[in-house]
């Protein structure tokens, strides 16, 4: 992990944060490569992969990660919940956005999402399944956040679910969590996923 | 401890005083109070509690209590319930000191966050670890038995008892449902072999 302040790119102005672009990325392949450790990454970079999501990134540390992703023409995102050293706050937010140049981020909470939408970078809400009595209140969140994308996790609810979600909120999703198996990155797309994110490396094309 | 444990691998999740009846009607000995207000219907379960109905509460699910020893004081001592629920090791390790038995709750969503539940758990071992959503108990069975070999719970989502069934088989010990459908074709399906 390089620790030396590493001077951006030309990135200003060039950064994308458009969903269009994403999601025409997703048509062609649909499968988003979670990183969790920074070994993962060239892995991800060598891959078919048109977006990058870093699961818990040191934040101080993120730019050479984030350009490196961008530099092969894919969209990095950072999930701000489980970043370290950041505060998860619109000071944070504006930190990815405007620093390092994140195109977009990803948080479970919607006063994030809204703080994720006034830098213009893509919001990308966590709708985190844990328990069947919390999915009317978790819907209503979305519905008030209205994030550019969800995220639904665990895969395994999905199916439970998405008509539920597709009611209340027309928003592309992408599934994740514990997708670990061909079937079930097909089973996601078959009932309308935009892409899978996941860890599994055997998953990135 | 003298309060109750379990008895059943059905734990009927319930939100309300008629949920409660409804749990005790069909014969169940145990419930897991998961959402609602608790001081909403603490007659109907104080009652129970007297009956040696086994109590646990889900202290991140309920309302009207707060996350400190006062709370587990009163449910230990005064209420007599027999045990808690939380994703808080900290909440745990303190209601153990009242004797209350504890349930490390672990959000299963992905394998960063699992991680992060497993390695939540702190002595003294907990009572018992329980996996939400339930659905993914045969998922992560296998990376849970790693790190612990502590009875697990699944709690969430479970819609039918071939469902529940499903976790039991995984390995699962006890299965949580919020639907009385599920707890009613759990008694005519005999599902433990």
């Amino acid at each position: 992990m390089a620790t030396r302040i590493v001077v951006p790119p030309a990135r200003i102005g060039a950064v994308d944060g458009s969903v269009t672009r994403l999601l025409d990325a997703f048509s062609r392949v649909p499968v988003a490569a979670v990183v969790s450790r920074a070994e993962e990454l060239p892995r991800a970079l060598t891959s078919q992969v048109p977006v990058v999501f870093f699961l818990r990134p040191p934040a101080f540390h993120l730019g050479p990660l984030v350009w490196a992703v961008q530099a092969r023409g894919k969209l990095a995102f950072v999930h701000i919940d489980l970043i370290a050293g950041l505060g998860k706050d619109r000071a944070g937010i504006a930190f990815l956005a405007r620093e390092i140049g994140v195109n977009g981020i990803i948080t479970s909470h919607s006063a994030l999402v809204a703080a994720a939408k006034a830098e213009r970078v893509i919001a990308m809400q966590r709708l985190l399944l844990h328990d069947d009595l919390a999915v009317p209140s978790a819907l209503a969140a979305l519905e008030h956040a209205r994030p550019d994308i969800v995220e639904v996790l665990p895969g395994v609810i999905f199916p439970l679910v998405v008509d539920r979600i597709r009611a209340r909120v027309p928003l592309p999703i992408i599934v994740g969590g514990f997708m670990t198996e061909p079937e079930q990155r097909n089973a996601a797309l078959e009932r309308g996923a935009v892409a899978i994110s996941t860890g599994t490396t055997s998953l990135w094309p | 401890m003298r309060t109750p444990g379990l008895s059943g691998a059905m734990l009927p999740a319930i939100r309300d005083g008629s949920s409660l009846n409804q749990a005790l009607d069909l014969g169940y000995r145990q419930v897991l109070v998961e959402r609602g207000s608790l001081l909403a219907m603490l007659g109907p379960l104080v009652s129970a509690a007297r009956q040696g109905i086994a109590i646990f509460v889900n202290l991140d699910g309920v309302e009207g209590l707060a996350g400190d020893s006062a709370a587990l004081a009163f449910l230990a001592t005064d209420l007599g319930f027999s045990g808690v629920l939380s994703v808080k090791p900290h909440l745990l390790r303190d209601a153990s000191r009242f004797r209350l038995r504890t349930v490390q709750r672990i959000h299963a969503l992905d394998s960063t966050g699992l991680e992060t539940g497993l390695n939540s758990i702190v002595s003294p071992a907990p009572y018992a670890i329980a996996i939400a959503p339930a659905v993914a108990v045969p998922q992560v069975m296998p990376t849970i038995r790693l790190t612990t070999m502590a009875p697990v719970w699944g709690t969430g989502f479970v819609t039918s008892a071939a469902q529940a069934k499903e976790v039991l088989l995984a390995g699962a010990d006890v299965v949580a449902s919020s639907r009385p459908d599920v707890w009613l074709d759990f008694i005519r399906i005999p599902v433990r072999g």
